[in-house]
């Protein structure tokens, strides 16, 4: 069975949920939805931290390699002399790098967030399942309806 | 009024402005679409002429176009400043604008995007400036500004839609919670089913901080690359150093002006003065001056450096701008960016809603003509006076230009009507 | 020379000459490149076959560059005395006129109504003959009335005269020098132009002789003063007007336009006379003093010192007098003392040589051609046949006259004015597609042969007439047969030296009494009308070409006209601006506001004249060129005038020789390691005391490198398309220093690096190449060149039919929204470097590869070569005191050097 309950306040809802986590109740079994982020509802139901860091760290990495590697290699794969500048203009290839670190790693962390949060979530798009504007908490007792 | 009646009117105030269009909606979405047609008309017959038919010439090879291009991007960067840099500094006063302004600035960098095409000779060879693998070896020249510009753009861009589709997510849900018919199963598609969940909202809030984190040193680094177009050539006038700061802060400082332009408007037209209050524009007009202020200190060491440099190509350029063929353009552009905006200063100024309104249009003005100046009279008269010369914009030029404005206004009219111009979940955040 | 061998010649030249084998347009069909040509001809290789330029009446020697079958490169003949390997501007363009679209292809006929008819040879031909007989008939008189002819052509004409009972009308020419034919007669009994032995004198005093733009062989004269400018040497130049050779000229002396008499004749009484004058004749001198001098002519007298110093010194002193300077209403007194002064000074005849006189024989004076229009407007003239009557419409009054005749035969290739009204016009071929010969200065004799069947239904003047005599030899027989005696040199080399008759000259009897008679100098007031020939199109002949609009006059660099030039003090205080109108008499010109002409005198090419009211001395018969006393009225409206030049003040920038502009006080280190060039490193060295600024090379590189004529509204934009350009300077009062600047590619250069395609880039030779196919058109290149040397091509370009046919095959053409530029002629860099791998040469030889610009320069001032030689010339010459680059603070590093003198 699912028990809900439903705030309009974030204080209020705040306190249940904290009173529902003290009465021992597993957060496992809580399903939290709010209109907007509230991150003291990861402290009460002790969520793990996000693992989106590290698809960003990856981005970013993979981004700066690819940045120097694709300008260095591309340089050397055809040598030409332009201006008198070195062949492999480290300075100028910084430039690329960097953008490509943004992108990469803007790109792969929003991937990531898909990944992790499973988006799209079909089963809901599908079902049409609406989230509304209140603090809801639901409770799986476990108990058969 | 409840919280909860509070976020209720917030969504149906916000939602309001997506329903059937007023008679003004229509027209002004027509002359923009009309515009827009006009450029693309214009596009075509050069496609079909060459690149003849626009002013251009030895030795002014860029006009009109690069001023448009440097003018948008410059635009946009002032949404990112709003949505990015702003939240990492916990403004709470930007969630007001940050929706709007993202859009402005995806819609400006498309904009922007395409005269990079229009100005090359020969643009169906467009994707030439992309190096993808062939069997000729043939790449690109990572030493070219161009090439970064490739890239800055292409990644700002992005990153921007990126950014601006991820703050969407909440809003599109309650959209999609309000609206039925076909908008409510577009919302229902483009939601990706989110339901605002503790552990979704976790990494949501995580990856919108890493956006915004990205996204601020993006912000600086794109329009660096723009200005280093100039700042890496010869060319007296824009070979110098300041050039990078001086551009960012141009184009946050003319990018806050357009978001003014923007917002003024709409939220008179949509109603939405309760959530777009004057402390919130008093906040916006603070930026627009304090950018004016770099801006005005560049002007100034940008002259004063040229005269004390002794060098006579430099001291000769700047004597050009301030009193050659170009002069009225350059004071006018000195007026409209370093002298108007310091009349926000007095506090009553810069809480009037209509006078705001009119120095943004000042300023959009002067800051398309300091790029203009810019590309214009150091390319006019640089060292060999046998090649000095003079441009003046023709007619197609001018109807790319207007057709970019139409393009931009079309969107972003497209934009207030298709999704929630205000961020909803942003918003009632800050108000609880 | 025997027969036998006679007839092998013959057959090595008809056979060898692509005209048997070619059919002109026809190479389009497969048959003509699937037979074997003659002769080991490999289709795609060039030959190369001499001729002699039809351009102006230098006659310079011609080599043609022909490529399956069509001529698509012009160069002069080595071997030929005159040009000597180099080619003038319009010389270089006149393969245009072989291709103009608007040439005169078949026979037209004016209906009564007045439109033209096509009508066949036989019609045409017949007609004539009935003319000739009806005119006969009514008691009028048949005439033919040509330009200068020489050699065979000038023979046939008489003897084609004689056959038809043609009266033989004296030559019209508008630069005619009959002042100087004048003087000369009366003076010496030879009523001729001497040739001037410029190459002898070691010191030169030239009065109005314009000796680098038009005068005479411009490109003789250049080639025979450009070591004398190198080593430096005294030439004085005293002009009323401003011209390339007063701008070259080691001091150019400006004098107020008609006092020149006073110059003269004061260095009559002041330089010791090296030949006797008889007493009679110094008693009829005009006696002139220093001071007199000075104030007549404007001259400082301590320049007036320095010229009688130099002429003193001299073991060789020359004057020679023309152009301007006798073309006014104290002409004849200018040549007549001019005259006297060459012979005092000794120059007769080792310096101004009567036996190798320019062949002038049968020119008359505009005297004569004024009797001519009297005649026909007296109706007495019948059938009129006419050729080569350039500059005519210039002459006030004459054009108008011709309708008069009763049937006018016109031998032309255009419609110009002259020849618009004709009743008959019967096409005449190019020179490319006829034999001739030429024979400009007597003894010098140049061959001119075909390189094609005529593209159109044309034929060689030569060939009419012999066909209007209803004769059935062709012109090329009759040729043949007076070639006879000529050795296979003359085959082999197009060209061949007759003796000439060496006469004493001396002193007429009536030099006194012609001295006596010159009566007092009349006064020419401010502001004067200074008329001078045309650098590009001479007397307007060349006017048909589009190429010499496009390429422009290098002392304002105004390109299509016409305009006349005004003084800036003169400009100023009538508030005038370029583009101004002014109204001189008949007609009105915008102005160009010319630095360093002199004030109180406009100038104007003759092609600016139609309408001014040129008139002839009723004297002499002279062109009255120079007028005084002129009415200038502004009137108000504004042409736009097309010109080149952003500024002509370069200052401190770098740009001028002797003039570093801004310097750094320590040497600048690069940042990077300088490039190990292995085999070659191009460069090139021009040398600015040998440029006259004659745009010889800027006409050669656009027809080497098929670049495109914008036209002048694209001018007037500030569009053109020249790799290469003559870029004046004037500095302060000084007289104008040409600068030719091409891509000077750059060692460190700023075009390449923000290029973001590659399509530009630094290749191991040392040459910035641009890769045509892989640019985009950014225009970043040319927005960071420092030169502006690049151009872009902002349409399609191109030359109606069959003008696109003129390409050469071994340059791209390129499209819309590419970027070009000077490649140093890689296209010859590369033959050359092939042609050294088919020898078994490892390297190229230093002098092997010459770039079309340096190929043509009269004056020889450009130098190519691999500056890694140390043996080269142009290592020898970047290393000598005088070279020095452009922008050189800038660190670009160009591989372009420019010497002068002025080089600290």
């Amino acid at each position: 069975m699912i028990r809900e309950y439903k705030f309009d306040d974030k204080a209020a809802f705040l306190h249940q949920l904290e009173e529902l986590v003290r009465s021992g109740v597993h957060p496992r079994r809580l399903t939290v939805t709010t209109p907007f982020h509230v991150h003291e509802v990861e402290h009460i139901l002790h969520l793990r931290p996000s693992w989106l860091k590290l698809f960003t760290l990856i981005g970013a990495a993979a981004g700066l390699t690819a940045g120097f590697a694709f300008t260095v290699g591309t340089a050397l794969d055809w040598p030409l002399r332009t201006g008198g500048k070195p062949i492999v203009a480290l300075p100028t290839y910084i430039i690329v790098a960097f953008e490509l670190t943004i992108l990469f790693g803007g790109v792969i962390s929003f991937l990531g967030f898909l990944f992790l949060s499973r988006f799209p979530d079909i089963p809901a798009i599908v079902s049409g399942t609406e989230c509304g504007p209140e603090f809801i908490i639901r409770e799986d007792t476990g108990e058969a309806v | 009024m409840s919280l909860g009646t509070y976020f209720d009117q917030l969504e149906h105030d916000v939602l309001a402005a997506m329903r059937k269009p007023s008679k003004l909606y229509w027209a002004a979405l027509a002359v923009s679409a009309a515009a827009f047609a006009l450029g693309l008309g214009c596009w075509g017959w050069q496609i079909y002429e060459g690149l003849g038919m626009a002013g251009i010439r030895s030795p002014v090879g860029w006009g009109v176009y690069i001023t448009d291009f440097v003018f948008w991007v410059g635009i946009a960067h002032s949404g990112t400043l709003i949505s990015a840099v702003l939240f990492l500094f916990r403004a709470k006063f930007r969630c007001s604008f940050n929706r709007s302004a993202e859009a402005m600035t995806v819609i400006a960098v498309m904009t922007a995007g395409l005269f990079p095409l229009i100005h090359l000779g020969r643009c169906w060879f467009f994707y030439w400036l992309m190096p993808y693998p062939n069997q000729r070896h043939l790449w690109v020249n990572f030493r070219s500004p161009l090439i970064w510009d490739v890239f800055a753009v292409s990644t700002y861009f992005t990153i921007s839609a990126v950014f601006f589709f991820v703050g969407l997510i909440p809003d599109l849900a309650i959209a999609r919670r309000r609206f039925t018919g076909w908008r409510h199963w577009v919302f229902r598609i483009l939601s990706l089913g989110w339901q605002g969940t503790a552990e979704q909202w976790k990494h949501y809030a995580w990856l919108y901080m890493f956006l915004a984190a990205f996204a601020t040193p993006l912000v600086i680094s794109v329009h660096s690359v723009v200005s280093w177009d100039f700042a890496m050539s010869v060319i007296p006038g824009w070979h110098t150093t300041i050039f990078a700061p001086y551009f960012v802060a141009g184009a946050i400082f003319s990018g806050t002006a357009m978001v003014i332009t923007l917002v003024v408007p709409m939220r008179r037209i949509l109603g939405l003065d309760t959530y777009i209050t004057v402390d919130h524009f008093e906040a916006i007009a603070k930026i627009l001056l304090f950018t004016s202020l770099i801006v005005s200190y560049s002007y100034i060491v940008e002259f004063v450096l040229a005269w004390y440099s002794g060098n006579p190509f430099e001291i000769a350029h700047f004597s050009f701008r301030a009193v050659g063929d170009y002069r009225y353009l350059y004071w006018l552009m000195l007026f409209c960016n370093g002298l108007l905006p310091l009349t926000l200063f007095v506090k009553r100024l810069r809480r009037n809603l209509k006078y705001l309104f009119v120095l943004s249009l000042f300023v959009n003005v002067g800051m398309w003509l300091e790029r203009f100046v810019i590309i214009v009279t150091s390319l006019a008269r640089d060292f060999d006076p046998y090649n000095w010369g003079n441009y003046a914009p023709r007619f197609g030029e001018i109807g790319i230009t207007i057709g970019s404005f139409g393009m931009f206004f079309m969107l972003f009219l497209i934009f207030t009507k298709m999704l929630p111009v205000l961020a909803i979940a942003e918003v009632k955040e800050h108000s609880s | 020379m025997e027969r036998r061998d006679f007839l092998k010649v013959l057959g090595i030249a008809t056979g060898g000459v692509a005209a048997s084998w070619s059919s002109g347009f026809g190479q389009d069909k497969l048959v003509s490149r699937v037979l074997p040509p003659p002769e080991g001809h490999i289709p795609g290789e060039p030959i190369h076959v001499h001729s002699v330029c039809t351009e102006c009446p230098a006659g310079c020697g011609l080599t043609v560059t022909v490529r399956d079958g069509l001529p698509v490169k012009l160069e002069g003949n080595p071997h030929h005395a005159v040009g000597g390997g180099a080619l003038c501007v319009r010389g270089q363009a006149s393969l245009v006129r072989v291709y103009h679209p608007e040439r005169v292809r078949r026979p037209l006929y004016r209906e009564p109504g007045g439109e033209l008819k096509p009508i066949g040879w036989d019609e045409a031909m017949a007609r004539v003959r009935t003319e000739l007989a009806a005119a006969a008939g009514a008691g009028r008189t048949n005439a033919f009335w040509g330009g200068r002819s020489t050699a065979s052509l000038h023979r046939l004409i008489g003897e084609t005269c004689a056959t038809l009972g043609l009266e033989r009308l004296p030559e019209f020419e508008i630069f005619h020098h009959g002042a100087l034919r004048g003087a000369y007669g009366r003076l010496f009994g030879r009523r001729t132009v001497p040739a001037y032995r410029i190459d002898r004198a070691d010191a030169l005093l030239t009065v109005g002789a314009d000796i680098v733009d038009t005068f005479l062989s411009p490109v003789e004269f250049a080639r025979q003063i450009a070591p004398k400018l190198e080593a430096g040497w005294p030439w004085f130049h005293a002009e009323p007007a401003l011209s390339l050779t007063g701008a070259r000229a080691a001091r150019r002396l400006a004098v107020a336009p008609g006092s020149e008499r006073f110059l003269l004749a004061w260095l009559l009484r002041t330089v010791p006379a090296r030949q006797p004058l008889p007493a009679g004749v110094t008693a009829a001198m005009p006696s002139v003093t220093r001071e007199e001098a000075a104030r007549q002519t404007g001259v400082p007298a301590a320049d007036l010192d320095a010229l009688a110093r130099a002429l003193a010194d001299a073991r060789q002193p020359l004057v020679v007098a023309g152009g301007v300077s006798v073309a006014h209403a104290d002409g004849h007194a200018v040549a007549l003392l001019a005259g006297l002064l060459q012979w005092s000074l000794g120059a007769i005849p080792a310096l101004v040589d009567f036996s190798a006189d320019h062949t002038f024989d049968a020119v008359g004076t505009l005297a004569d051609a004024r009797q001519v229009a009297e005649r026909l407007k007296a109706k007495r003239i019948g059938v009129l046949v006419m050729s080569r009557l350039h500059g005519l419409e210039f002459l006030d009054g004459a054009v108008e006259a011709l309708p008069e005749a009763a049937f006018s035969v016109g031998l032309t290739d255009f419609l110009s004015p002259a020849f618009a009204g004709c009743r008959l016009i019967l096409p005449v071929s190019h020179a490319l597609e006829s034999w001739g010969d030429a024979e400009p200065q007597r003894g010098r004799l140049g061959l001119i042969r075909p390189v094609f069947r005529p593209l159109h239904g044309t034929r060689s003047e030569g060939d009419i007439l012999l066909q209007l005599a209803g004769k059935t030899t062709s012109f090329k027989d009759y040729l043949f047969a007076a070639w006879r005696p000529y050795p296979a040199a003359w085959w082999k080399q197009g060209y061949v030296e007759r003796p000439v008759r060496a006469e004493a000259v001396k002193l007429a009897d009536g030099a006194a009494g012609a001295l006596a008679a010159l009566g007092q100098a009349p006064e020419l007031a401010a502001p004067a009308l200074v008329v001078a020939p045309s650098l590009r199109t001479f007397d307007g002949r060349s006017r048909v070409i589009p190429l010499l609009h496009e390429i422009p006059d290098p002392l304002s660099t105004v390109t299509y006209g016409p305009w006349v030039n005004v003084p800036p003090g003169l400009a100023r205080s009538m508030g005038l601006a370029d583009g101004d109108e002014l109204r001189l008499g008949g007609a009105a010109r915008p102005v160009r506001v010319l630095p360093g002409l002199p004030e109180g005198v406009l100038l104007a090419a003759v092609d600016a004249a139609a309408g001014l009211g040129l008139k002839a001395d009723p004297a002499t018969g002279e062109l009255l060129a120079c007028r005084g006393g002129i009415s200038a009225v502004k009137t108000g409206r504004r042409t736009p005038l097309p010109f080149l030049s952003g500024g002509m003040d370069a200052t401190h920038r770098g740009i001028l020789p002797g003039d570093e502009g801004p310097h750094h006080h320590h040497e600048k280190h690069s940042l990077y390691e300088p490039y190990e060039y292995v085999d070659y490193r191009w460069a090139m060295a021009v040398d600015l005391d040998r440029c006259v600024g004659c745009s010889a090379c800027v006409a050669a590189c656009y027809m080497e490198n098929n670049i495109p004529v914008a036209g002048p509204e694209e001018h007037l934009r500030g569009r053109e398309m020249s790799w290469l350009r003559v870029q004046p300077y004037v500095r302060g009062g000084e007289a104008p220093v040409f600068i030719p600047v091409m891509c000077q590619h750059c060692d460190a250069a700023p075009c390449e690096t923000v290029c973001p395609v590659y399509a530009t880039y630094h290749n191991e030779e040392g040459l910035n190449v641009q890769v045509y196919n892989r640019c985009v058109g950014t225009r970043y290149c040319n927005n960071n060149c420092p030169f502006k040397a690049r151009r872009f091509n902002w349409f399609e370009y191109d030359a109606p039919a069959p003008l696109d046919r003129l390409k050469n095959p071994d340059v791209s053409v390129r499209p819309k929204g590419v970027m070009e530029k000077c490649t140093f002629c890689i296209q010859r860099i590369t033959h050359a470097k092939d042609k050294a791998k088919d020898d078994g040469r490892r390297k190229v030889r230093d002098g092997e590869i010459v770039p079309a610009c340096a190929q043509t320069c009269p004056a020889g001032a450009i130098t190519f070569g691999n500056i890694l030689d140390e043996k080269s010339r142009v290592y020898q010459l970047a290393h000598s005191g005088r070279a020095y680059r452009l922008l050189e603070m800038l660190g670009t590093e160009p591989a372009v050097y420019y010497l002068s003198k002025k080089v600290k």
